[in-house]
């Protein structure tokens, strides 16, 4: 069954349907948070805020949005009023940096996880709002009229968007790692 | 085209979301630029070690967890707090996740029982022992509630504040518990959630006075909103001047703003 329906049935007060929904999209959510905060436990809590909020204000839910757009923009709320309680700085969590990778040479492994660790503090160093596009864009796979239509701006406000902050990431990363892509 | 727009493009490429069209001009355009081609280079590498980060699944606990807020929101929905109708897997939502509070929950039971026993096999005539069991059920109650309101997960304390309403009469430090939660819990819900169990004690005068005092403290406009619906639906006209506060204050949320509006027009007309 499409997500749409689904939801419309919890806003007709079927609130048990939104067991599916919880189903399809906490992981893309706790990822979400995840690069968000580098939280962990924050990021699950969060995931939570979403669902309740989503339960609390159904009826809100219009119809003809799609159900995965309406439900970042509840995200987005969530993490904005987390945000606001708390430092705009993203503290780089240990848990969230460990690499898997047995299969890769162990000098290989290292160079991936240095590589890894450094990307993470580039991220976390950007501002909030690139670095939230940014996730949109590259984890949660999201397409230009979907990030659109949660972040309520142009299509092509969000190619400029996510250039900026692909560009800011680049930067911050060659910084750290001490040398540019030749 | 020049390349300001050609490197716009880059990340959509990437993506895979650029079309064939555009694609070929923007490569096209890469073989014969080198700062477009740096740019590609650079990007593309960040792009790439994004994706090859590590996915971190979130812990598994976290889905019983949404069940038991989904099974207390259907309690609450169907508010029949003395015997909801459970099935399944959701049969022991309230179940406390910590030892010392299913003990006190476990009392709390044990009394009932006892309590429902005394209800069935004895006439209804009021006996200094019923009173007595009552009292016992709802001090366990208000135990089970004030611990659940100290919990460091925002889904136990917004079941705390959801157990708390099953409270009949709740005492000074169980109203004051749910307006320091009002107050100063750092989760939205949880605020939320107690406002809602605030609601259902707003006859009591001191109760309000404390909910207009509240409102200047608030920093999310959905808990603003839910507090003044509340003073406006009780005629609350001591609450006139801080929605006054909040409706000219050029900071605070449009939405919160509008409704105090409304709610002071109101408050006014039924003076």
């Amino acid at each position: 069954m499409e997500d749409e329906q689904i939801m419309l049935e919890v806003r007709a007060g079927d609130v048990s349907k939104l067991e599916t929904l919880f189903e399809r999209y906490h992981r893309a959510l706790f990822q979400f948070f995840l690069h968000l905060t580098a939280q962990r436990a924050m990021s699950e809590d969060l995931v939570q805020e979403v669902f309740f909020r989503i339960l609390k204000y159904r009826h809100t839910y219009q119809p003809a949005a799609s159900f995965r757009s309406w439900m970042y923009q509840v995200a987005r709320n969530v993490h904005h009023d987390h945000a606001g309680r708390h430092a705009a700085e993203v503290a780089l969590g240990e848990d969230i940096v460990e690499l898997r990778g047995p299969e890769a040479p162990p000098d290989r492994q290292a160079q991936s996880r240095q590589e890894a660790v450094l990307l993470r503090r580039a991220l976390a160093a950007m501002p909030r709002d690139k670095r939230e596009v940014l996730v949109m864009s590259r984890f949660l796979d999201l397409k230009y009229e979907e990030i659109a239509t949660v972040l309520k701006c142009e299509v092509g406000t969000v190619k400029v968007r996510v250039y900026r902050a692909l560009r800011d990431l680049s930067d911050r990363f060659f910084a750290l790692s001490g040398e540019r892509a030749s | 085209m020049n390349c300001d727009k050609f490197r716009e493009q880059i990340p959509e490429c990437l993506a895979g979301q650029l079309d064939a069209a555009a694609r070929e001009k923007l490569i096209a355009h890469v073989d014969t630029c080198a700062g477009c081609r740096s740019d590609l280079a650079e990007m593309g590498a960040v792009w790439r070690g994004l994706r090859s980060l590590p996915v971190v699944e979130p812990d598994a606990g976290m889905r019983s967890r949404f069940l038991e807020v989904l099974e207390a929101y259907q309690a609450g929905m169907a508010e029949t707090p003395a015997a909801p109708q459970r099935s399944g897997r959701f049969a022991f939502g309230w179940w406390p996740a910590r030892a010392v509070r299913q003990a006190a929950f476990s009392l709390a039971l044990v009394a009932a029982g006892a309590l429902g026993a005394h209800i069935l096999t004895r006439p209804p005539a009021p006996s200094p022992e019923l009173a007595q069991l009552q009292a016992q059920v709802e001090n366990l109650r208000q135990m089970v509630a004030l611990s659940m309101l100290q919990d460091q997960s925002p889904s136990s304390r917004i079941r705390g504040v959801g157990y708390s309403a099953q409270v009949a009469r709740p005492d000074r430090e169980m109203e004051q518990a749910l307006l320091y939660t009002l107050n100063h819990d750092a989760n939205v819900n949880v605020r939320l959630s107690a406002t809602d169990a605030l609601e259902k004690l707003a006859s009591n005068p001191e109760i309000r006075r404390a909910l207009v005092d509240a409102l200047p403290l608030q920093d999310s406009p959905l808990v603003e909103i839910a507090l003044m619906d509340i003073l406006v639906e009780n005629n609350d006209q001591a609450a006139i001047p801080a929605m006054r506060k909040l409706a000219q204050d050029v900071q605070a949320d449009e939405s919160a703003r509008q409704r105090a509006l409304a709610g002071i027009q109101k408050l006014e007309v039924s003076k």
